[in-house]
C-alpha cells in the first residue's frame, strides 16, 4: 500500500502534465477527444492521488517509522485518531493532503459540468491540472517526499506534539485546507472565460456555489482555529493577529468582497476587470498561505520546518500565476467593458462597491503589517515590526464601517435610492440603533467602539428583522399561506439572499463577541487549598472560586497530570466546579501543556487558567506538600457569541449554498452592446 | 457624470482614509525588531535606546530558566542565534505560552524595554510551536 502510493505519486505527475497540454491545445484547436482526454486525466489524477493519503495514513498506522515522515510524527502509543490526521500533521503529508482535496474539488467540477458549460471546460481544465501538476512537482522535486526512508527503522518515533494532540486538530486544518483548495476552481473558470474570450456573467453563475463553499469552509475553518486557540493555549484569546493566522483571513476577506461583486456583474454588468482581479489575488492569497506557513520568511508559532526550496519555489509559482493573470486580463481588457455606469453612490452599487474598497483596505492592512518586517528591512535595512495593537487600531474603524455597511447594503435600491426608500428602510433601524446605544450608555456602558458596535449591530439586525418579516407577510398574504409555510417558501425561493440576510446574522453576532473583549476582567492570584479567589462581572454576577486542592490522577504512563479543582458559586449559588490542569509528556521534553477549565453562560465566560504549581514535580508524585499555586481567573464576556454567530453563519451558508430545484434564476442577461459612452439606460431584467 | 465623478471623490476619500488609518498605525505602534548583536551594539552607540521599544529574537539559553515562587516573575537569558557569546537575562512578568521551554532549543522572541542595569524587561514572549522541530536521523536514533 506504501509502495503503491509512492508509485502513484510517480504516475500521477505525467497524468496530469499531459491533461493539461491537452486541455489546452484542445480548448484552442477544438478537438473534442482532446479534451475528453483532458478531463480523464482529472479523473485519473484525482484516483491516483487517494494513493499517497492512503500510504501515508497506511504507514502512520502501521508505525512504519523506516518513514522519516512517520518517525517525525507519530510513535507507537499514539491513539490512530491521531495517526490518522497524521496525514496533515506536517509539511510533507499537508501538501500531499492538499493536492488530494484540489484533485477532489477538481474531479468534482468537470462532473459536475460533464453535460454542460462545455464551451468552458477545455481550459478550466488545462488551468486545474497545471495546478496539480504544480503541486506534484513540489512534492516530487523539493526535498519533502513523504515516503523518503531513513536508513534504518527507529524502534519508535517522536511522536506527535502533544500541543497538536486536541479533537480540533482533526478539523481546523482540514476545513481550512477544504477553504483554500476549492477555490481553485472559481480561479480555473475565471482563466477559462478570459481564455476563451466568453466575458458574460456565466463564469459567475456556473461558478458562484463553488465561491460560497470555499468562503464557508474558510469561515468555518478559521472559527474552529479561533476555538482551538481559546479552548486549548491557555491565553485567554482566541485571535493573536499571528502571521499565520493572518495569511488564513487575507483570502477569506477577499473571498467575501468578491462574493458581493459578483452580484454586481451579474445585476448590472459592471465591475468585470474588478472581479477578474479579485478572484486572481483571492486564488494567489490562498497559496500564500501555505507559502508563508512554509518558508520561514516570518516568525510564527505556526511555521514548519523552514526549507527554502519550498519557499522559492511557491515564490516562483505565485510571481508567474499573478503576471499571466495580469496579463490575460490587460490582453482581454476590450471585452471585460463594464455594460452601466454608477448612477449615484447612494445605491446598492455604491454600498457593494464600499464594503470591497472596505474589506481590501481591511486584507491591505493585515498583508502590510504582516510583511513589514521584511518590507522596512529592504527599505531601510532595519527590519520593524508591528503587533496586535496596529491590526486592532486599523481593523477596528474598518469593522464598523462593514458592519454599518452590511446593514444598508442589501436593502439599498439599485441604481440610485430614491429618498423614499432610504427612509422606509432605514429610518427605523436607525432609531432603534439609536435607542440601544443610549439605553446602554445610560447603564453605564461608556466605551465608546463598543457603543458604536452595539449599536450598529442593533442596526443591522433591525434591518434583517424587517425584511423577513415584510417578506413573509407579503407572501402569506398574497399566496394564503400560514406564517410559518410562507417563510419557508419565501426563504427556498431566493435561498441565496435569504441564506445570505443569515450569514450576516451570524456575523453581527461575532462582531458583538469581539465588541465584548472591552469588558473582560480578570484576576491574578496565588493562594493555598481551601482559599477563595472572588471575581465580579460585568453583568454583576459575583463569582467566588475556592480551591480543593491539586492532585495527580494515575493516566498513562507516558502522561503526568497536576489537576487543581475549584468549586465555584455564582452570585452565592453553586455551579460546575472548574478544574485546570498542568499535563506533562515524558516522550516530549519541555513544558507541560496548560489545560484551562470553562464554565458558559450565556453572555459571559468564566475561564480558569492554572499558571504554575510553585512545585510542579512534587504535585506530579501527589505530594500533599506541594499545593501552592498560581491561578488567573478570568470573565470573558460575549466569548460565547462567537461560536453561536459560527452556527448561525454556517446554517446561512448552507442554505445560501443548498442546490435548488427546478426553476433556478439563472442570471445570464443578454449583453447590451453599449460602444462605452451610451449613458446608462440598460432595461432592468 | 457629474455623479461619477462625486462617485469616485468618494472611493477615493475611502482609499485614503484606509491609507491614513494604516499610516499612522504603522508609525505609531511599530518597534525595532533586532537581533541580540544588533541590539547591544545599538545601546552602545546611543545609550537613550534603552528607552526605546524593540522586538528581539534569539534563542534560550538552556538551563537558564527559573521561576520565582508566589507570583509570576519569570527570569531566563536569551542568546544570538549565530553568536554564542552575546547573550543578555530576561525578566517576564507574565504567563510563558506552553511552546516556551529550556531544556530544548526553543526559538524566542522577547518584545520589551533593555533597561540600563542590562537586564531585558519583556512585556510578550512568543515562543516558536514545537511542530516546526523536525529531527535529524542521528536523533532519531537516539
Amino acid at each position: 500500500m506504501i509502495l503503491l502510493g509512492e508509485l502513484a505519486l510517480w504516475i500521477a505527475l505525467p497524468v496530469g502534465v499531459w491533461g493539461a497540454v491537452a486541455g489546452f491545445v484542445g480548448g484552442r484547436k477544438e478537438r473534442g477527444d482532446l479534451v475528453l482526454s483532458a478531463e480523464y486525466s482529472v479523473y485519473a489524477v484525482f484516483f491516483l492521488l487517494i494513493l499517497p493519503s492512503a500510504g501515508i495514513i497506511t504507514a502512520f498506522v502501521t508505525d512504519s517509522f523506516e518513514y522519516w515522515y512517520v518517525a517525525n510524527y507519530s510513535n507507537r502509543e499514539l491513539p490512530t485518531f491521531y495517526k490518522v490526521a497524521g496525514l496533515w500533521a506536517g509539511q510533507r503529508g499537508s501538501l500531499v493532503f492538499w493536492a488530494l482535496l484540489l484533485s477532489f474539488f477538481s474531479a468534482a467540477a468537470v462532473f459536475t459540468n460533464r453535460t454542460k458549460n462545455r464551451e468552458f471546460m477545455p481550459y478550466a481544465v488545462g488551468v486545474l491540472l497545471t495546478i496539480s501538476s504544480f503541486f506534484l512537482v513540489v512534492l516530487l522535486f523539493a526535498d519533502v517526499n513523504p515516503f523518503e526512508r531513513l536508513p534504518f527503522a527507529p524502534a519508535d518515533g517522536r511522536g506527535l506534539n502533544p500541543q497538536l494532540q486536541n479533537y480540533w486538530m482533526t478539523i481546523h486544518p482540514p476545513t481550512l485546507y477544504l477553504g483554500f483548495t476549492s477555490f481553485t476552481i472559481p480561479f480555473a473558470f475565471a482563466m477559462s472565460a478570459l481564455l476563451s474570450g466568453k466575458l458574460d456573467a456565466r463564469w459567475i453563475v456556473i461558478t458562484r456555489r463553488w465561491i460560497l463553499l470555499s468562503w464557508f469552509f474558510l469561515a468555518n475553518g478559521i472559527i474552529f482555529g479561533m476555538r482551538w486557540a481559546y479552548e486549548m493555549l491557555g491565553w485567554g484569546g482566541f485571535w493573536f493577529w499571528d502571521p499565520v493566522e493572518n495569511a488564513s483571513l487575507l483570502p477569506w476577506l477577499t473571498a467575501t468582497a468578491f462574493l458581493h461583486s459578483i452580484q454586481i456583474q451579474e445585476n448590472r454588468g459592471m465591475l468585470k476587470v474588478w472581479n477578474m482581479g479579485l478572484v486572481t489575488l483571492t486564488f494567489l492569497l490562498t497559496i500564500f498561505a501555505t507559502f508563508l506557513t512554509r518558508s520561514g520568511l516570518i516568525e510564527s508559532v505556526h511555521t514548519f520546518a523552514e526549507n527554502t526550496t519550498i519557499a522559492f519555489i511557491f515564490l516562483t509559482f505565485m510571481g508567474v500565476m499573478a503576471g499571466l493573470s495580469a496579463l490575460l486580463i490587460a490582453w482581454r481588457y476590450p471585452l471585460l467593458k463594464s455594460e452601466n455606469q454608477i448612477d449615484s453612490f447612494v445605491s446598492r452599487e455604491g454600498a457593494f462597491l464600499f464594503n470591497n474598497l472596505i474589506l481590501l483596505g481591511a486584507a491591505g492592512s493585515i498583508l502590510w503589517g504582516t510583511l513589514f518586517p521584511l518590507i522596512s528591512e529592504y527599505f531601510t535595512g532595519q527590519a520593524m515590526a508591528v503587533g496586535p495593537p496596529f491590526f486592532n487600531r486599523v481593523n477596528l474603524p474598518i469593522g464598523l464601517a462593514l458592519l454599518a455597511l452590511m446593514g444598508i447594503g442589501p436593502v439599498i435600491g439599485w441604481r440610485r435610492a430614491s429618498r423614499r426608500n432610504l427612509v422606509k428602510n432605514f429610518l427605523m433601524p436607525v432609531i432603534v440603533g439609536t435607542l440601544v446605544v443610549g439605553a446602554l450608555f445610560l447603564r453605564g456602558v461608556d466605551h465608546g467602539m463598543a457603543l458604536l458596535t452595539f449599536g450598529l449591530s442593533a442596526f443591522v439586525m433591525t434591518i434583517i428583522i424587517v425584511e423577513f418579516v415584510k417578506g413573509t407577510k407579503a407572501r402569506a398574504h398574497i399566496e394564503g399561506e400560514g406564517h410559518l409555510v410562507a417563510l419557508y417558501h419565501l426563504v427556498s425561493r431566493n435561498r441565496r439572499r435569504w441564506g445570505g440576510y443569515i450569514v450576516h446574522v451570524g456575523v453581527v453576532m461575532i462582531f458583538t463577541a469581539f465588541a465584548g473583549v472591552a469588558f473582560n476582567r480578570e484576576v491574578v492570584q496565588t493562594i493555598d487549598p481551601g482559599e477563595t479567589i472572588t471575581i465580579e462581572s460585568p453583568f454583576g454576577h459575583e463569582y467566588a472560586l475556592t480551591y480543593q486542592g491539586l492532585s495527580s490522577p494515575r493516566g498513562e504512563n507516558m502522561v503526568r497530570q497536576a489537576v487543581a479543582l475549584m468549586t465555584v458559586e455564582r452570585s452565592g449559588r453553586p455551579v460546575e466546579p472548574l478544574t485546570a490542569e498542568k499535563v506533562l509528556y515524558v516522550k516530549w521534553e519541555g513544558s507541560p501543556l496548560t489545560i484551562v477549565g470553562i464554565n458558559s453562560y450565556l453572555l459571559e465566560d468564566l475561564y480558569l487558567i492554572l499558571e504554575n504549581v510553585n512545585d510542579l514535580g512534587g504535585a506530579f508524585e501527589n505530594d500533599a506538600a506541594a499545593q501552592r499555586a498560581t491561578f488567573t481567573v478570568q470573565v470573558n464576556v460575549f466569548v460565547g457569541w462567537i461560536w453561536y454567530g459560527g452556527f448561525v453563519l454556517t446554517l446561512g451558508g448552507i442554505i445560501a449554498m443548498w442546490p435548488s430545484r427546478g426553476l433556478t434564476r439563472t442570471v445570464s442577461r443578454p449583453k447590451t452592446k453599449t460602444g462605452g459612452k451610451q449613458p446608462a439606460l440598460a432595461a432592468r431584467g | 457624470m457629474r455623479e461619477n465623478g462625486k462617485f469616485f471623490v468618494g472611493l477615493g476619500g475611502v482609499a485614503l482614509v484606509v491609507t491614513y488609518l494604516i499610516w499612522t498605525g504603522i508609525s505609531e505602534t511599530m518597534v525595532y525588531y533586532m537581533t541580540p548583536i544588533e541590539l547591544m551594539a545599538r545601546v552602545e552607540a546611543d545609550p537613550t535606546f534603552h528607552q526605546v521599544g524593540v522586538k528581539v529574537s534569539g534563542r534560550v539559553v538552556r538551563g537558564s530558566w527559573t521561576r520565582a515562587d508566589d507570583e509570576l516573575l519569570h527570569r531566563f537569558s536569551v542568546v544570538d542565534l549565530e553568536d554564542e557569546s552575546v547573550r543578555f537575562p530576561v525578566e517576564f512578568r507574565d504567563m510563558l505560552p506552553d511552546t516556551f521551554n529550556d531544556t530544548e532549543n526553543v526559538d524566542v522572541v522577547v518584545e520589551g524595554r533593555f533597561r540600563e542595569d542590562g537586564v531585558f524587561e519583556a512585556t510578550i514572549v512568543l515562543a516558536k510551536c514545537g511542530s516546526r522541530y523536525e529531527a535529524t536521523a542521528e536523533e532519531l536514533l537516539g
